[in-house]
């Protein structure tokens, strides 16, 4: 892994991928032509300059070496928990193999199964960091941004992204564990430059647009299908943030009873409640306050 | 400009497609060939004499086990699927052939028709009326040259099937080497599971029960023969001088050190093979080579896994 993440706009296995980002850009552009109201905010310094912007962009860059130095060298690696899982098939039911279909239909089933297993542990994930108690307090750190915009995506605190880094190898290891099993060395994904093709189409169309102020809403429809730009900002709200959890798909949400559809919400107010915001306010805050949140909490609760 | 992308094109893709024929002509019909030469000169021993053509029963058995250790034909049509069961039933079916075969051999029916079923024409029917039976009896004989006869016609149509499909093979290697990929772990499954492991009682159905009987050819003590020559298959495929092969595809896929492993344990379970005395798989060199293909088949999926760089590139790992 680089150490600086100013290789992440070049590398598209990233969000801020420079591809993304232009699409993105793109499609906020034509957005703001046909809704002019947003043109201001979305083109005024207080918004691209505002502390928790600010904050974001430091962030940004810190992150990448707590990646490196903490994260990374923790986090098992997808191949081992896939040639773990493959290894337990083996020995629960014998070695077997399926020959009833084509290279291509492998690679079509594995590489929908990936991204839908994938989403569907983001869900579940991305909900407990909110309703288990400590693991709020971690999440919070994302939820502090009074301001949204790319790179919030990356204001996460470190446990977070080891807690993510577990769950990406132990689904995409167990999914590909099982294709391995059952096709062995046919599995493949259909993929533009290396990344899985329907994360790429996804974020193309405008994933960038989560974290920001471009309000952009589908039909009520394909809001049941996929979560919207707009969706995600109103998950940013404070008081709806126990609503679309959903990472590309919404039915998860639609699913288990969590999803917000854009035409059901009104105004929002970004991040969490203002006594709570002054603890969010620098990379040390992001980092060391939630432990003594936590910390503070055990105490509490023991007495 | 067009002229020039397309000689720039042909100069890429011609060595790619030369060596990928190399390799299928030398492996997939090289093998084949020998296979059906061996069944046409034991046909011929068979005709020739009434001792028991050992020599040729042997060239027969390394060289089908080469090619079903590298059997990628079903996989390019699938009609091919059952070809090998038709010419080999160890672990195939429950079958008891030869309870089948005594009482045809004793039996005066027409031996053409009495030899009716598939199981009754396969190499393990072959070795079980050639060591078991006088050679000198005409009805034996007959029911011989029948079976050498039909494995000799399998053999040939795997033989074609292979001509057939070299177009096929050839003009993917990416498809082409996940086929053979997936034989040789299967081959390095079964040489481990059912040819070393259940005869040494090692694997979880025969513990502590080791029994030679179990091996692929105990009739005619053939079975070490038989898995030095899927070894040797699975040598051919990874790591021949001669021509590009797997090992220098895997490499395609940055599997320097995952296919140099793999080498290194199927170097070491040939040269255990070596050791084995009295075609007996029962003892400390079966366990040795129990493990040592243990191994082989490890690496040979940790080459496999290597595939999975595609993974690591699923956007949004960060958390949202």
């Amino acid at each position: 892994m680089e150490i600086s993440n100013l290789n992440y706009f070049l590398d598209p296995s990233k969000r801020v991928y420079w591809i993304f980002v232009l699409s993105s850009i793109i499609i906020a552009l034509i957005y703001l032509l046909l809704n002019p109201k947003h043109r201001k905010l979305n083109f005024s310094k207080a918004l691209w300059l505002h502390p928790s912007a600010l904050l974001d962009y430091y962030y940004f860059f810190i992150s990448a070496i707590i990646k490196l130095m903490i994260i990374l060298p923790i986090v098992i690696g997808a191949k081992e928990v896939a040639l773990k899982v493959n290894q337990l098939l083996i020995s629960l039911f014998g070695f077997t193999r399926v020959y009833s279909f084509s290279y291509l239909e492998v690679m079509l089933m594995f590489t929908f199964s990936l991204f839908v297993f994938s989403d569907f542990t983001r869900y579940w994930l991305h909900r407990l960091m909110h309703n288990i108690t400590w693991l709020w307090e971690f999440h919070k750190v994302h939820h502090s941004a009074k301001v949204l915009n790319p790179l919030t995506f990356y204001r996460v605190h470190p446990v977070e992204n080891l807690l993510f880094g577990f769950r990406y190898s132990l689904s995409a290891g167990l999914v590909s564990g099982v294709f391995f099993y059952l096709f062995g060395s046919l599995i493949n994904v259909y993929d533009i430059l290396g990344v899985n093709v329907i994360s790429y189409i996804f974020i193309l169309l405008g994933s960038n647009l989560r974290h920001s102020h471009i309000p952009l809403s589908y039909l009520s429809v394909i809001e049941n299908i996929l979560i919207s730009p707009r969706q995600h900002q109103i998950h940013h709200s404070r008081d709806h943030s126990n609503y679309n959890f959903g990472g590309f798909l919404a039915i998860w949400d639609k699913i288990f009873g969590t999803l917000a559809e854009s035409k059901n919400v009104g105004t929002i107010k970004i991040g969490i409640q203002n006594k709570q915001m002054k603890n969010y306010k620098s990379i040390l805050n992001i980092i060391f306050f939630p432990f003594i949140s936590i910390y503070k909490k055990s105490i509490k609760s023991l007495h | 400009m067009k002229r020039f992308l397309l000689i720039f094109a042909l100069f890429i893709v011609l060595p790619v497609h030369a060596s990928t024929e190399k390799f299928y002509q030398q492996v997939m019909i090289g093998n084949a060939e020998s296979a059906v030469k061996a069944a046409q000169e034991l046909t011929s021993a068979i005709q020739d004499s009434n001792q028991i053509p050992k020599k040729e029963f042997q060239e027969l058995i390394f060289s089908w086990k080469q090619v079903e250790a590298t059997y990628i034909l079903s996989s390019l049509d699938g009609e091919y699927f059952e070809l090998p069961w038709y010419l080999d039933m160890f672990h195939g079916n429950n079958e008891d052939i030869k309870v089948q075969l005594d009482r045809i051999l004793r039996g005066d029916s027409n031996i053409e028709n009495a030899l009716y079923k598939n199981s009754h024409k396969t190499i393990n029917a072959l070795e079980y009326v050639l060591y078991s039976y006088d050679l000198n009896s005409p009805r034996v004989k007959s029911a011989l040259l029948i079976i050498s006869k039909s494995i000799e016609t399998r053999l040939l149509d795997i033989l074609n099937g292979y001509k057939a499909y070299q177009e096929k093979f050839v003009s993917s290697r990416k498809i082409s080497s996940s086929y053979l990929l997936n034989a040789l772990v299967e081959s390095s499954y079964k040489l481990k599971e059912w040819r070393v492991g259940d005869v040494a009682g090692l694997t979880r159905k025969y513990k502590e029960k080791a029994n030679n009987k179990r091996a692929e050819y105990h009739i005619s003590g053939n079975s070490a023969l038989a898995i030095r020559a899927i070894l040797l298959a699975h040598m051919q495929a990874i790591n021949s001088k001669k021509y590009d092969n797997f090992g220098d595809f895997a490499r395609d896929f940055e599997a320097d050190k995952e296919i140099d492993i793999t080498i290194d344990w199927l170097n070491n379970s040939i040269e255990i093979v070596g050791k084995i005395e009295n075609d007996d798989l029962t003892g400390d060199v079966a366990e040795e080579l129990y493990k040592s293909t243990s191994h082989l088949q490890d690496a040979y999926y940790l080459s496999l896994m290597n595939k999975l760089q595609f993974v690591s590139k699923i956007l949004d790992a960060d958390g949202d």
